[in-house]
């Protein structure tokens, strides 16, 4: 079938080390020109409208710009802080607190590798120090780092309501109680193998240190209010202020402010001598100069040098995706699919089995964009929901993110940890069985997942 | 794996172009940032809108993303799979490396032709002839030169195009021959930068196309703030 | 191809961005998908690509002039840039009904302005209905006052911005699969559209009420590349015309009743449906006609007066 030899072009040019977004986007193109009358021009179009023409996509940069700003301007290490203040007394606590810590994070940021480099690069050394063996360390970062794209805001979920039109702030409701009872899963587990392997604990430190360090990083989880309150809005105080796509524009210029003038770990106010940050009475200029201050520039370009990688890959993968819509393959797959007579369990397990193979070999968004096309009328048709399918997916590249050959937490961990990444796989393993617990439990409960948007917004509506 | 990077000793003109392109990309993503934050607080504050505001900034996303892609070639940040690659001996990496450049020219090349395709008609000019080799131009294309955008106000800088392109008709806003400008000129420096990998990866100046996975690397560009999944 | 279409036959790409069972145009476009693939078996076979998955409104147009669409039926705020007589539909209260709409479009004057994007590439050959706009908001509006301050999503248009000004309210511009949340959030306060998409969108969910105003229309155009057309066998094209508009005819016909029933199903599902008295639909009438000045130069002060004419007699 010719569909068969266009996914065996993908797999076979990403194999030889061709660049992810060309493998995705030349197979499109020869494709396009072997069976089809459409010209090449509508494949310069597709490309230019990936991101001209999809609004909800915009939220990409804007997150990745809000979590550069806050991983150089210091927010990370206030946060570790006041995680360990809280449950590092506890029986494996340090290894509770990094999860602790990474949750936190993950409501900050819209991404995994970047929770685990804010808070691993502090934790990891930390528990070391402690007493903990290295692998336990990698291993638990490694997971609870992927929570970054299962508790709102998420580059991954964004990619999928853009995909499928499902509304944006539905599906961050939605991963609130998931990500919440993932990072539980985790810490109950540390904390029955602390019991049973005698992890260390730490000293409380009393209601003093967790006064003061909230306090610390009180600016820092600020930014989880104002995304949530800005969103959603306070019942009879305010409606919503934004958008989740300017809610990501609002956390970047927030950030950004933080960081330059509260904290001062960035920007014309920094410490740069030693004795301690500059006050912006002493340098009202700081106000203007901040905005175009080396720092700044930096992590803007930084930024948008990732937005970049990521969009080039996402374009390519829209590319494809038109192609395949031009020659109807998702209709001829979703009606194989049900004359096969494949119920709703069935469906979901393939699903997660597509996921999972593809999360192998493919970086997230361009994997989603790809398959929730696919998937998505066959889960209409067959009356699963759209927001309970879009957590599914999440948790699989979730799972795709620590499992080789392509998984950013695992070289970013073994990065962070300074260990082989074959280490770091072999450390991941019994937390990633609890993933997979919890993937299990996610896909035959929807409730997990539908609850909280259909209380807060009302049943879901499938305009489609 | 040793890669193409910023350790190498440049020329004050690669130095310069370096800067540019990175401060174009930071600049763009700024003024983003900006208008998108403008308009939020213009409507909650003010009850007002730019109502081009959402347009500019969609645009400005194409075009920091499409310049973006040429810089990621010249510096091998693309990310790809290098699982395979890297349990083949040096040889097979070598030929690997080759037969993966010859790829991507062949993919910025029909990027290119199908960009100009596309934005030739808006400029009035000639798309070319042939379904993928370029023989030619068409003749007689229909042009596309009144085609405005959505919202976009017309700036008075640009109104000698309507003498030029368009019958002298004057703009009420601004033309998509502008925005859409951006995919020839993106996509032809796409191109010239594959051409130069493709040269540095057969002079052996440079082992492959993609962002190696080393884990060192990895954390380096991280704590940058990439990878951001 | 994969698809449905067999070989040898033409295919005839229809890209439109809704449902294909519920809304008035998916509908009419998947009937004239099922009787040219029956009657004309063989020799010519429709494509409908539905709900944006192959190109949305705004990239329809440039990818039909490109020749890699055939058909589509955007709304007519979306050929703006192909010519602003299509201004008239949008210009408020500018149509008594939908029996005026049918009249003028089917007048000399309107068939005429089926011609009018020719020199561009386009070719306009039918008028499908959606019907007339209600507008909503997260507060009472019964009088035009109601809805100054107010934050109103509309289409990107320069009539519906300044239809908006006119009413003191300050128009948003906003991607439509946003407006749900964003209403129900409140990041904007209110919207106008038909009963079809109100109820389809679920939009009076998420509102105080809607407010029968029947203000302005939403209709579509059924439009080809002309080059394209010119190319068919003369045969071909008379039957694709024909069916066409026998389809254009039945569906039109209809609009009434789908307006009715999702009308209906708006006040089924306790949606608040305000309707106004005689003294009150004038006082939005006097406050938005003054709109018409802004553009009557676009659209033909003679055009503006056969639809009054029309109005009158209906
Ligand atoms: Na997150
Ligand atoms: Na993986």
């Amino acid at each position: 079938m010719d569909v068969v030899f266009l996914f065996a072009m993908v797999i076979g040019l990403l194999l030889i080390g061709v660049p992810i977004a060309v493998s995705l986007g030349l197979s499109s193109i020869i494709f396009l020109l072997m069976f089809s009358d459409t010209s090449l021009a509508s494949v310069a179009q597709s490309l230019y409208q990936a991101m001209a023409g999809h609004y909800t996509l915009l939220a990409i940069p804007f997150f990745i710009l809000a979590s550069s700003f806050m991983s150089t301007g210091g927010v990370a290490k206030r946060i570790v802080r006041f995680a360990i203040a809280c449950v590092g007394h506890f029986h494996g606590g340090l290894a509770i607190a990094g999860v602790f810590a990474c949750m936190i994070f993950a409501a900050l940021s819209g991404s995994s590798p970047a929770t685990v480099v804010a808070i691993g690069s502090i934790v990891i050394a930390a528990m070391t120090q402690m007493g903990y063996t290295k692998d336990f360390a990698a291993g638990v970062i490694a997971n609870a780092g992927t929570l970054g794209i299962l508790i709102p805001p998420s580059i991954v979920m964004v990619v999928y309501a853009s995909a499928t039109d499902v509304s944006v702030g539905r599906m961050f409701l939605a991963g609130v109680i998931p990500g919440i009872l993932a990072g539980t899963m985790l810490m109950i587990a540390i904390y029955v193998m602390a019991r049973i392997k005698k992890l260390p604990k730490g000293e409380w430190a009393g209601w003093g240190e967790i006064g003061s360090a909230f306090k610390d990083a009180f600016w820092g989880l600020m930014l989880i209010v104002i995304i949530m309150v800005g969103i959603y809005g306070v019942p009879g105080v305010t409606g919503a202020i934004f958008t989740p796509t300017e809610a990501a524009a609002v956390a970047s210029v927030y950030a950004f402010l933080v960081a330059s003038f509260v904290y001062r770990d960035m920007g014309p106010l920094a410490d740069r001598d030693g004795t301690g940050p500059v006050s912006l009475l002493n340098k009202p200029q700081a106000l203007v100069t901040a905005f175009f201050h080396k720092d700044t520039r930096h992590t803007l370009f930084d930024a948008g040098k990732l937005t970049i990688m990521l969009m080039f890959i996402i374009a390519n993968a829209l590319i494809l995706k038109h192609v395949l819509t031009d020659e109807q393959i998702p209709q001829q797959i979703a009606n194989a699919m049900l004359s096969a007579g494949f119920g709703k369990i069935m469906f979901l397990i393939m699903v997660n089995v597509i996921l999972l193979i593809g999360g192998q070999f493919m970086e997230p968004s361009g994997l989603i964009v790809i398959v929730a096309p696919l998937v998505f009328p066959i889960a209409i048709e067959l009356g699963v929901d759209p927001i309970h399918l879009g957590i599914i997916m999440v948790v699989n590249m979730e799972i795709g993110m620590i499992t080789p050959p392509v998984g950013l937490n695992l070289f970013v961990t073994s990065g962070v940890a300074g260990m082989p990444m074959m280490s770091v796989v072999r450390a991941a393993l019994p937390f990633l069985a609890i993933l997979f617990v919890f993937l299990i439990l996610v896909t035959y409960v929807p409730a997990i997942s539908t609850f909280l948007p259909t209380s807060l917004m009302g049943p879901e509506i499938i305009t489609n | 794996m040793t890669q193409y990077q910023d350790n190498l000793p440049k020329s004050a003109l690669a130095a310069f172009f370096d800067g540019l392109e990175e401060n174009i990309i930071a600049l763009i993503l700024g003024l983003m940032t900006l208008i998108t934050f403008a308009n939020v607080v213009l409507r909650y504050l003010f009850n007002q809108s730019l109502i081009w505001g959402l347009e500019v900034v969609l645009i400005l996303f194409a075009w920091m993303v499409l310049l973006g892609i040429s810089y990621g070639f010249k510096k091998t940040s693309h990310l790809g799979v290098d699982a395979v690659i890297n349990i083949l001996p040096t040889r097979g990496q070598r030929v690997l490396a080759i037969i993966s450049a010859v790829v991507c020219l062949i993919y910025a090349a029909l990027l290119l032709k199908g960009a100009w395709d596309y934005w030739a008609p808006f400029a009035a000019l000639q798309p070319t002839e042939g379904r993928w080799f370029p023989t030619g131009f068409t003749e007689n294309t229909r042009d596309r030169a009144f085609y405005v955008t959505d919202q976009v106000p017309m700036l008075d800088m640009f109104r000698w195009l309507e003498g030029l392109i368009n019958y002298g008709d004057s703009y009420d806003k601004l033309p998509r021959v502008i925005p859409y400008a951006i995919l020839p000129f993106s996509t032809a420096l796409i191109l010239l930068r594959v051409v130069q990998a493709t040269v540095r990866i057969v002079t052996g100046k440079q082992n492959s196309l993609i962002v190696s996975h080393e884990a060192e690397d990895e954390v380096e560009r991280v704590a940058h703030g990439e990878y951001e999944e | 191809g994969f698809a449905a279409c067999d070989d040898g036959e033409m295919v005839i790409k229809f890209s439109h961005v809704t449902n294909t069972d519920k809304h008035p145009k998916g509908i009419a476009a998947q009937l004239f998908a099922d009787r040219v693939n029956e009657e004309m078996d063989g020799k010519v076979c429709v494509e409908v690509y539905p709900n944006s998955t192959l190109y949305n409104d705004d990239q329809v147009l440039e990818a039909m002039l490109q020749g890699d669409v055939q058909m589509a039926a955007p709304s007519l705020s979306k050929f703006e840039t192909f010519t602003k007589i299509y201004r008239i539909f949008d210009l408020p209260f500018m149509f008594k009904n939908m029996d005026a709409v049918e009249e003028f479009q089917n007048s000399d004057a309107g068939e005429a302005m089926k011609q009018v994007m020719v020199r561009r590439g386009l070719l306009g050959l039918e008028f499908w209905h959606n019907g007339l706009k209600q507008i909503s908001a997260n507060k009472p509006l019964i009088n035009p006052e109601d809805a100054a301050g107010l934050k109103f999503r509309v289409q990107p248009s320069d009539v519906l911005v300044a239809q908006m000004e006119a009413l003191n309210a300050s128009p948003q511009p906003m991607a439509f699969s946003e407006v749900y949340g964003a209403l129900q959030t409140g990041v904007v306060d209110g919207q106008q559209n038909t009963w079809s998409n109100i109820y389809g969108q679920k939009f009076f969910e998420v509102q105080d009420g809607v407010t029968e105003t029947n203000h302005g229309l939403l209709d579509y155009m059924v439009v080809t590349s002309v080059d394209w057309w010119e190319g068919l066998d003369a045969d071909i094209r008379d039957q694709l015309a024909t069916i066409l508009e026998e389809v254009t005819v039945e569906r039109n016909a209809a609009i009434g009743q789908v307006d009715a029933d999702n009308r209906q199903a708006v006040l089924d599902a306790g949606g608040v449906i305000r309707e106004l008295t005689e003294e009150q639909r004038q006082a939005w009438v006097d406050m938005m006609k003054p709109v018409w000045a802004q553009f009557e130069a676009d659209v033909g002060a003679e055009n503006i007066a056969l639809a009054q004419e029309i109005n009158a007699k209906h």
